[in-house]
Order: structure tokens, then C-alpha cells, then sequence
């Protein structure tokens, strides 16, 4: 049986294997979001590339299920320790496992950062700047949501207003309490999109079913995911990803550059792949961890970590789920839980009496998740849990996605204890300060608001958080970050790290699609910059100019259509 | 020996021994399994036909714990032999020590944790009634647990004094949805769709079933007359940051 990447696509065969003495160009922990993008760019422009990916290498026929519980090794599920005033909840939440990562189980939600994302200290006096512009990833955001593609309305007027190239979804019952209470309170709201799900068939991808199990990895292969959207380009382009390879360590030459990275096979044998330059993808928890765990002379506190910020400014979005009770049937359970959102909230408002804001958006939990959501928001139980979960479909719940500022005491270190593999695991900090619970609070009083409106009998709120980002952030300033804006490492001329955790701050939109734009634009750099990545400390810091002609198949001819 | 305490009809009559209890008479997702693909269906085949055994456990730990989730997630409506395994897939969780990709600084691992709470709950039960929790009424039963779920354990235990309660009433009750609601009789109860590929939906609006699936035939009914765990409407537990394990939806 041929590797199926959904019901119409197979994975190219043979893989370029490369043996483990052989030294590549490049060596990239983690095939996710970020990792998937960039073998797939740096194979295209020739490069010798292997791809280091701890979980497996899905087979998304045999390996995924049209169901909840069985789904449960998609996601990062290794112990980590969690603290702090408001400790995050990992796992399923935000963390995936296998190629793809987490991009196997977002929901695929798909907007664009706004332009004052990029410029809050300046515009809010909050966090920081980051050292590029929306301008700048602009035409890698046109150009990823042509990969991936995105479907979405036409008008999507918040932020820089864009399009879609495809069109947008139809309304579920969700999206449809969303834009009718917002209607209701004179809020805009769009549906149908941004999300990263096809409307209609796209080369060798179906279009969407509206089966809603876009969290358990879309067996359709209508949602995006590294695994199906950039992985197969790459092999054909002579990439090697070796899954099952849990990277252990960063190797350091005593020259100050890095040589390649240790790892372990899934029997625990140990293997060093030599590479002449390294990019980390691993995310917001195991790309710090794995630095931290690379500690070596010289780099006492972790590798790169010269500043003392390595690990520090976590930061997760306020992701507060508002369900409200219906006369009338919902069945929440179909179509995408990603649908319809308003960013209507998104910018600082000084009457609201703290900077920053926040999206409201359609979620779609299945009957677990639904039911954990009870327990937590009315302490359901016994008899009474039995009850509300006989209401199932008639319940819609919309989520807060509320931006939280970045602080130096939300952090990733090493605890003392050690996983299967013998590595000190993560632990995780975070707490919620006074301009985060502002925002919480008017955000979630004004989702139930929207709830309410829309015609709710009953209206419930629990508190979580959504999506992962920052701890090895982007800057200009060595001295208060890890990375320059290109992701190379400010103490290691040939260490990269490319991910989530370059994050400065992140905004009110779902990470997914700027981490993606992002990776495009490090490779970008890369490949301009050649061989002078291998060779030279010397940092060039200009634009490289956005490639065109790297895209994966079927993407041409497509537009970024937007009515004006 | 198991206690059992039934809802009732508002309309008159016990509900007891029910095929499949919920608002959806005559509907099956098993029966659509035809339109399945073929990992899903084994899946959800095996969960049906192939329940665990206790191998985590000791028979004295199972028969308590059993005896917990009788009441935290009741099934007494139900005919026995329509009964879903909940005890038995925590057992196999723990067993295989499969984790849900993180802990409390503050709580032990897993394992540990339920080790602890089944003690404590046998020690509340002695101390506060001078009995095995096995052979209290289920109203005395249902009196300690709403102690722990309500986050102040009456009595007090010092297992509590060390493990936070609020944590483990959340691992425990998360661990019971998610052995119920995998199930697919549960997806019969509350109407949903269960798997949907490759068929897919049709109809995504106004809540409109779907050709095989059933129109709701709601009835009102009580829980048992002593039941602790009945829902207030402003019932809402204190905020503990988030909880245990959720899935993320977005």
C-alpha cells in the first residue's frame, strides 16, 4: 500500500536518504508549521536539507480516525510540568507530535497579524516593537494563503484589508449565532473564513465535507497541514525527513558555530546528523527546551542564550469559550469549528482601559471536549452532566482569541525530572497580569453579550487559553533577545530558529498562517544568502526579496482578490 | 454490591433499564458504519466489543473507584448490558501510563494521584459514617463526593492537605467524559453525528438532521429525588486558571 496523504495524494517515493556521517547543508529540528515550509524551500533551491522530526511520519489513511479519542497521538503528549497563576494547559490544547505538528490539528483559522501588531510599544506603549514591519511579511502572507490555500470572503475589512483566494465556507450553525448576534449588536463580522480549509478541490486535495473533525487531523486533505501542503514537494525535491528522531542536543564547535545535532531513533540509540548550519523549529516549549538542554561551555544557560531572555516571554492567547444554550437546534458538530469570526475588538481602545484586544471566533468541540467545557464552566457532574449533554445539539459556543502582552516571568525552563529519552522536560510558567485580565474580562462580557443576542437561553463561560508563542523572541537588541529578524541567533552565526517562539508579541490572530510567512521569509534569506551561511559570521541584514518561483505545485495563477 | 438510584419521567415512572436513554429514539451511529473508512470503524468496533481488563488496580481500589464513578457518572437508567466501561478505560490509561502531555507543579503524576484519592475517599467514608464507601446509601455517597467537588472535602483528609482537590476532581471527572462520550451508545444519547468520513454532511444549517440521522423527541425528567448532583443555574466553580487536558478548539 502506497504512504496516503489524504484519499488523493501518496507520498513520493523513493525518499533521499543520507547516512549518518554525511554532513548536510542543513539540519531542521521539527516538521511543523514553520519546519515543513522550510525543508520545502531549501530542497527547491538545492540544498542538501534532513528534517529531524520526533514523532511519526503519518499515514493519514491507516494512522488517523474520524474520532475524538482515538486521535490522541497527534498531539505533543509527553509530561511536561505546569505553573504559575494561571498554568497552561498543554497536550491537545497547542502542541502536536508527528510530521506536520501542529498544523496536523489547528483548526485552521487564518488571518493575518494587522499592521499594528508589529509596532505595539510604539502605538500602545506596551511589550515591543518587532524588528520588521507588517509590510515587510505582507507578500508572504498573499503568498502562503495561495499555498495553503485560504478560503474566506472577498472583504475581509479589518487590519490591512485583503481577500481570499478561494471562497468562502457556508455557514454552519455556529457561524451562524456568531454573525447573528453580532448583527444584532451592530458588530461587522465575516464568515465562511479565513481558515485553511479548502472550498473547492485544489490539485491533488478534495474539497472540504463539513465533517467538523478538523482538530483530529483531516482525513479529507482538505485542511492544510505541513504533512500535505509543503512535505510532499520537499521529498520530491530530495529532502530527507526522519521521523521518530527526538534531538537531544546542539553540537558546538569550539570555534562558536554550531556542527550538527544529536538525537535519539525510537529504540533510544543515539546518532549525530552533521550539518553546516542548524535551524530549529521545535515551537514555543521544545525549541527553548532543546537549547537549554544544549548548555555547554561557554553557553552556560543554555545555547544563544548570552541575553537571559531564552525561554522567557511565553505567551498563549486568552482563548475563553463562550457556550450559550438555544430553543432551537444547533448541532455544533458540523462544519468546520473554524468559520466566522469579527476582529472587530482587535484594536487598543482607550475607553476600554487597557491596550491590545481581541477576535471573537466560532469553535466547534465534539462531544468530549464539549463535555470537559461543561465541567469546567458549571462544574457539571453526575445526573446534571448526564442532562446538559442531552442538550448537546443545542448549544453553540464561540471563542474569546484575546492578545496577552508578553512578560519576562511567563517562561519555559528545565525541571529536574526526565522523560522516556532521559532529557530534562520543560517547565512551564504563566501567569495572567492586570492589562491580560482587563482584556479578559471585557472580552469574554462581551462574547456572552454576542451570545445573548443572538437568541441564548442559557449563557456559560470557561476559561482557557489558545496557541503558543514567543520564548526565543525576535530583535534587533542582542541584549534582550535571542534572535535577529531573519531568526539567526545573535551568539551562533549558523544556528537559526524558526518557529512560533521568535514571536515578539502575537496579536489577536490565530498564529498559524505568520509562522508559516515567516518561514517562507527565513528561507528567503538563506538561500540569497548561500554558501555565506556556511562560512562567514558576517550578517548581511537586507531584504532578501520574496522567491516567487518556490511554491508547491497548483499554486500558481491563484489571487489574493480584495474588494475594496 | 451496586447501589442504583433512578431518574423519573416528569410525567410519571422510573427511567431504568433503558437500551439507550437521550431524545434520539431508533437512532444509531453504529449503524452507519458501513459509510465509515475502515480505520475509524475498527476503532470504534474495538472500543465497543473490546472492553480492558483491570490490570492497574487492586480489586479493593477497582471496587471503590467503580463504586465513585457510579455516581459521578451515572448510568442506573441504563440496562445493563448497555452500560459503558468507564472504570475499565482509566485502568488501561494508567496502566500504560499515557499521559495527556503535561502536570501540575503542584499534583503527583497520575498514577499517584488516583492511588491517593481512592484512600481518601475509603478514609472520608469511615470517618464520616463509620463505613466502607462501598456500603453507604448513595445519598451519603453522593454527600463526600459534592464535599470534593465542591473543592471542600467534608471531612477533611490529609491527602487533600496535600494534593490539590480541585486538580484531581478535574483529572477524574475528565477522565470520565472522555471514556463516555468516546462511546458510540453516548453519541446515540445526545444526538451527534459520530464519524463522518467519507460521507461527509449535507445539511449545515438550523440544525436540520441529516437523512439517517433523527429528529429530537425531547421528554422532561428529574433526577433521582435525593440527587446531589443536580445543576444550579448559577452554579458556576471558582476559576482555577484552565483545567485539566482540554482539546484545543481554536
Amino acid at each position: 500500500m502506497p504512504h496516503r496523504l489524504g484519499p488523493m495524494q501518496t507520498l513520493p517515493s523513493p525518499m533521499r536518504r543520507f547516512n549518518d556521517h554525511e554532513t548536510v547543508d542543513y539540519c531542521i529540528v521539527g516538521v511543523g508549521s514553520a519546519g515543513g515550509v522550510l525543508v520545502q524551500r531549501l530542497a527547491r533551491a538545492g540544498f542538501r536539507v534532513v528534517a529531524l522530526e520526533a514523532g511519526p511520519f503519518w499515514d493519514t489513511e491507516k494512522d488517523w480516525v474520524s474520532d475524538e479519542k482515538g486521535s490522541h497521538e497527534l498531539y505533543w503528549n509527553d509530561l511536561r510540568i505546569i505553573g504559575g497563576t494561571h498554568p497552561l494547559a498543554l497536550g491537545a490544547n497547542n502542541s502536536g507530535k508527528g510530521v506536520g505538528g501542529g498544523s496536523v490539528h489547528w483548526a485552521a483559522f487564518a488571518p493575518r497579524f494587522h499592521p499594528s501588531d508589529f509596532r505595539v510599544y510604539t502605538e500602545d506603549g506596551v511589550a515591543v516593537n518587532w524588528p520588521i514591519s507588517y509590510w515587510d511579511l505582507k507578500p508572504y502572507y498573499e503568498l502562503l494563503e495561495r499555498e495553503i490555500p485560504v478560503a474566506g470572503p472577498a472583504w475581509f475589512p479589518w487590519g490591512d484589508p485583503h481577500g481570499h483566494p478561494y471562497g468562502p465556507h457556508p455557514l454552519g450553525g455556529v457561524g451562524d449565532v456568531l454573525v447573528r448576534g453580532c448583527t444584532q449588536l451592530g458588530i461587522r463580522s465575516v464568515a465562511g473564513g479565513p481558515v485553511a480549509i479548502l472550498s473547492a478541490s485544489h490539485g491533488n486535495r478534495p474539497h472540504c465535507i463539513y465533517r467538523g473533525f478538523c482538530l483530529q487531523g483531516c482525513k479529507v486533505g482538505a485542511k492544510a497541514s505541513t504533512l500535505i501542503t509543503h512535505v510532499p514537494d520537499a521529498i520530491t525535491h530530495g529532502a530527507e525527513i526522519r521521523a521518530h528522531s527526538m534531538a537531544s542536543r546542539i553540537s558546538l564547535r569550539e570555534d562558536g558555530r554550531v556542527d550538527g545535532v544529536v538525537y535519539l531513533d525510537r529504540e533510544g540509540k543515539e546518532h549525530f546528523q552533521r550539518a553546516r548550519a542548524v535551524i530549529v523549529s521545535g515551537y514555543a516549549i521544545e525549541t527553548p527546551r532543546l537549547l537549554l538542554n544544549s548548555a555547554c561551555p561557554g553557553h552556560r544557560h543554555g545555547l544563544a542564550n548570552s541575553s537571559g531572555t531564552l525561554g522567557k516571554y511565553l505567551m498563549a492567547q486568552a482563548g475563553n469559550v463562550v457556550a450559550g444554550r438555544f430553543e432551537e437546534l444547533i448541532r455544533l458538530y458540523k462544519a468546520p469549528p473554524a468559520h466566522a469570526l469579527s476582529e472587530e475588538f482587535y484594536e487598543t481602545d482607550p475607553r476600554r482601559g487597557f491596550a491590545r484586544g481581541f477576535a471573537v471566533q466560532t469553535v466547534g468541540p465534539l462531544p468530549i471536549a464539549f463535555a470537559k467545557q461543561m465541567i469546567a464552566a458549571m462544574g457539571a457532574w453526575g445526573w446534571g452532566l448526564r442532562r446538559v449533554m442531552m442538550d448537546y445539539n443545542h448549544w453553540a459556543t464561540i471563542g474569546v482569541l484575546g492578545e496577552i502582552l508578553p512578560w519576562e516571568d511567563n517562561r519555559v525552563e528545565l525541571a529536574e525530572e526526565r522523560d522516556q529519552y532521559g532529557l530534562r522536560v520543560a517547565k512551564v510558567t504563566f501567569n495572567l497580569h492586570d492589562n491580560d485580565k482587563k482584556l479578559i474580562e471585557f472580552g469574554k462580557n462581551k462574547t456572552m453579550e454576542i451570545m445573548w443576542a443572538a437568541g441564548a437561553k442559557q449563557v456559560m463561560q470557561e476559561s482557557r487559553f489558545a496557541h503558543l508563542v514567543g520564548a526565543a523572541r525576535m530583535g534587533e537588541d542582542g541584549s534582550n533577545s535571542v534572535v535577529d529578524k531573519f531568526g539567526r541567533a545573535h551568539d551562533v552565526a549558523n544556528l537559526f530558529i524558526c518557529d512560533g517562539s521568535i514571536l515578539p508579541t502575537q496579536g489577536s490572530a490565530n498564529p498559524g498562517l505568520t509562522i508559516q510567512a515567516l518561514a517562507a521569509r527565513t528561507a528567503d534569506y538563506l538561500i540569497k544568502q548561500g554558501d555565506a551561511i556556511f562560512f562567514s559570521n558576517r550578517r548581511d541584514m537586507r531584504e532578501p526579496g520574496i522567491r516567487y518561483d518556490l511554491s508547491p505545485p497548483f499554486t500558481r495563477l491563484k489571487g489574493n482578490p480584495r474588494i475594496a | 454490591m451496586t447501589r442504583k438510584s433512578l431518574p423519573v419521567m416528569a410525567t410519571g415512572g422510573e427511567l431504568r433499564d433503558l437500551d439507550q436513554p437521550g431524545y434520539y429514539p431508533g437512532y444509531s451511529t453504529l449503524a452507519q458504519k458501513n459509510s465509515w473508512e475502515e480505520a475509524t470503524r475498527k476503532t470504534v468496533t474495538e472500543r465497543v466489543e473490546g472492553v480492558p481488563p483491570i490490570r492497574f488496580f487492586s480489586t479493593e481500589e477497582a471496587a471503590l473507584l467503580g463504586a465513585v464513578i457510579d455516581r459521578i457518572m451515572p448510568q442506573d437508567d441504563r440496562a445493563e448490558a448497555r452500560k459503558i466501561p468507564i472504570l475499565p478505560i482509566i485502568d488501561e490509561r494508567l496502566s500504560r501510563n499515557s499521559l495527556n502531555g503535561f502536570r501540575y507543579e503542584d499534583m503527583p503524576p497520575d498514577q499517584q494521584a488516583y492511588r491517593l484519592a481512592i484512600n481518601a475517599i475509603g478514609e472520608m467514608a469511615r470517618d464520616r459514617f463509620q463505613q466502607p464507601f462501598l456500603d453507604l446509601s448513595v445519598h451519603r455517597q453522593e454527600l463526600i463526593l459534592k464535599s470534593i467537588h465542591d473543592g471542600t472535602p467534608d471531612p477533611d483528609n490529609i491527602v487533600w492537605q496535600r494534593m490539590p482537590v480541585h486538580r484531581f476532581w478535574a483529572l477524574l471527572m475528565e477522565d470520565c467524559v472522555t471514556a463516555y462520550y468516546s462511546h458510540p451508545w453516548a453519541w446515540d444519547e445526545i444526538g451527534f453525528g459520530g464519524p463522518a468520513y467519507p460521507r461527509g454532511y449535507m445539511r449545515l444549517e438550523n440544525g436540520l438532521p441529516e437523512p439517517w440521522e433523527k429528529a429530537e423527541q425531547p421528554y422532561a425528567w428529574n433526577a433521582p429525588v435525593d440527587s446531589l448532583s443536580v445543576l444550579a443555574e448559577a452554579d458556576a466553580p471558582p476559576e482555577h486558571g484552565s483545567l485539566h487536558g482540554h482539546g484545543g478548539s481554536h
